[in-house]
């Protein structure tokens, strides 16, 4: 009875939907096992391409389990099952004749640790490239310099791409991973907790940066951080036990989420 | 215990404030009525006065609330609750400032009200938004949705109330009573103004508890 009372209902701000756009990753019951452990179940998630996708749980989730699964990165592991689909643009992942090396040039990962090669700035980025076959240097140097300043970086090294990259500051050396990796013109960047050995300000360019790359590529990042998932995603997607418990609009997330253990979660009453 | 406890208390002293607040707004205005009735120059004086008390204390709140959003970065139902506080306080506030119009327009008026036709009326239309106050108020110590909604009813009484009065007053007013006649007109439209603030809050209250905005109005 009292419903009849409401005589016009509004839109909520938070539910203003962000536009769907192309699929580019289709996961689909997706099961996985480390052994006996059952790590990841039935996962259903339907990523969008240029745009972020940020997926937050309390630890032992399945978070990092499940972007490193995105790239096959999670059979290095030999005790690895899985079960279900995971298809990228359109073609399931497992699939025999899928050649990895194919998808890990199309999909690319930074970690949570700054990894360069103990190579020169320069060499670091043209890495990838060279392993291409590209071997013209005008060409590499234009590779180089255009990954640099797509990872916010160039001004800081444009006069020091000789020296060795050990010699940048943490959040350099993170910008500099992201550049490398863009010197393979990934489609997708998977960032395993991108910022969680970062002072404040490299991880607020870093942010900045992500925001700025998802217009040409789409993002997969696991975070920690919950503002920072609710700053730079479009979608969350909450991890627990191995399971999506929501995957929605970060807007909605944050604002109003629908399941309880989510709210919990964000809200910092557990994990 | 729960893992954000600090958090709690700070919640819990935000939603304590807006109780002070409340008490202060309605006393206030529960007294302005009187006042007005009797033409008690010096309680409506003290009416006008107080309103100083109460700007302080939903300026207090702004900056509990901003402080809180600042260190604690809440989220969902947490962020709801202070934005909830926030919005509350400044209605509140809005309906202090319109007390304070009442005692104006009753300072302005020639007699008082013991003998005017309309007194009953008056009194009627206050006493209506009275409850208003107290259930929303009631409604939001409790965050009570079904309580909230019910305040919209309530709404469209004192508009209807309010409507005939009017319709009444400015047939009457008329020679030398139309300059008192207006101010009555005014007063019974503060009066008014003050329900639909009601019926706001009572819309925070919906907004806080299940993160929907809905208008009441």
């Amino acid at each position: 009875m009292a419903q009849s009372l409401l005589k016009k209902k509004k839109p909520v701000m938070a539910e203003n939907k962000t536009e769907a756009k192309p699929t580019v990753y289709d996961t689909k019951k997706l099961n996985l096992w480390y052994g006996k452990t059952h790590a990841l179940k039935d996962i259903d998630l339907e990523i969008q391409e240029r745009s972020v996708t940020a997926i937050i749980g309390p630890s032992g989730c399945g978070k990092s389990t499940y972007i490193k699964t995105l790239n096959r990165m999670v059979e290095m592991n030999p005790e690895v099952r899985t079960t279900g689909e995971v298809q990228y643009r359109g073609r399931n992942i497992f699939d025999r004749n899928y050649y990895v090396e194919e998808l890990r040039t199309r999909v690319g990962m930074v970690f949570q640790k700054p990894n360069p090669f103990p190579k020169s700035i320069f060499d670091n980025v043209a890495y990838g490239p060279k392993i291409h076959g590209i071997r013209d240097k005008k060409i590499l140097k234009q590779i180089v310099e255009k990954s640099l300043r797509g990872a916010a970086i160039w001004d800081e090294v444009k006069d020091r791409l000789n020296e060795n990259a050990y010699g940048l500051s943490g959040g350099q050396q993170q910008r500099l991973c992201i550049a490398r990796c863009l010197a393979v013109e990934p489609d997708v960047i998977l960032m395993d907790e991108p910022t969680s050995a970062l002072d404040p300000k490299s991880t607020l360019k870093v942010e900045e940066l992500v925001q700025d790359l998802k217009k040409n590529y789409s993002i997969i990042i696991v975070t920690h951080n919950m503002q920072q998932a609710a700053r730079i995603s479009d979608k969350t997607a909450f991890f627990l036990n191995g399971e999506v418990v929501e995957y929605e609009d970060t807007n909605l997330i944050f604002s109003n989420p629908n399941d309880k253990r989510t709210e919990d979660y964000i809200t910092g009453r557990f994990g | 215990m729960g893992v954000r406890t600090n958090y709690e208390t700070e919640l819990q002293n935000l939603k304590g404030d807006i109780g002070l607040l409340s008490s202060m707004v309605e006393e206030g205005f529960n007294k302005a009525v009187k006042a007005i009735v009797i033409r008690d120059y010096s309680a409506l004086e003290e009416i006008i006065d107080r309103d100083e008390e109460v700007n302080r204390l939903e300026l207090e709140i702004n900056e509990n609330a901003t402080i809180m959003i600042a260190k604690q970065q809440p989220v969902a139902s947490d962020l709801r609750k202070v934005m909830a506080a926030l919005k509350v306080a400044s209605d509140l506030e809005r309906m202090g400032d319109l007390t304070v119009d009442m005692a104006k327009s009753a300072l302005r008026m020639d007699g008082g009200l013991e003998k005017n036709q309309f007194k009953n009326q008056l009194m009627k239309l206050a006493e209506m938004t009275s409850i208003m106050m107290k259930e929303v108020l009631h409604a939001y110590e409790r965050a009570d949705i079904l309580r909230a909604q019910k305040i919209a009813a309530m709404d469209d009484e004192v508009d209807d109330y309010y409507g005939d009065f009017l319709k009444e007053v400015i047939q009457t007013a008329s020679g030398n009573e139309a300059e008192d006649m207006m101010q009555l007109a005014f007063i019974g439209r503060f009066i008014e103004r003050i329900a639909d603030y009601c019926t706001n809050v009572a819309e925070w209250i919906i907004y806080e508890v299940n993160g929907r905005r809905f208008d009441l109005n």
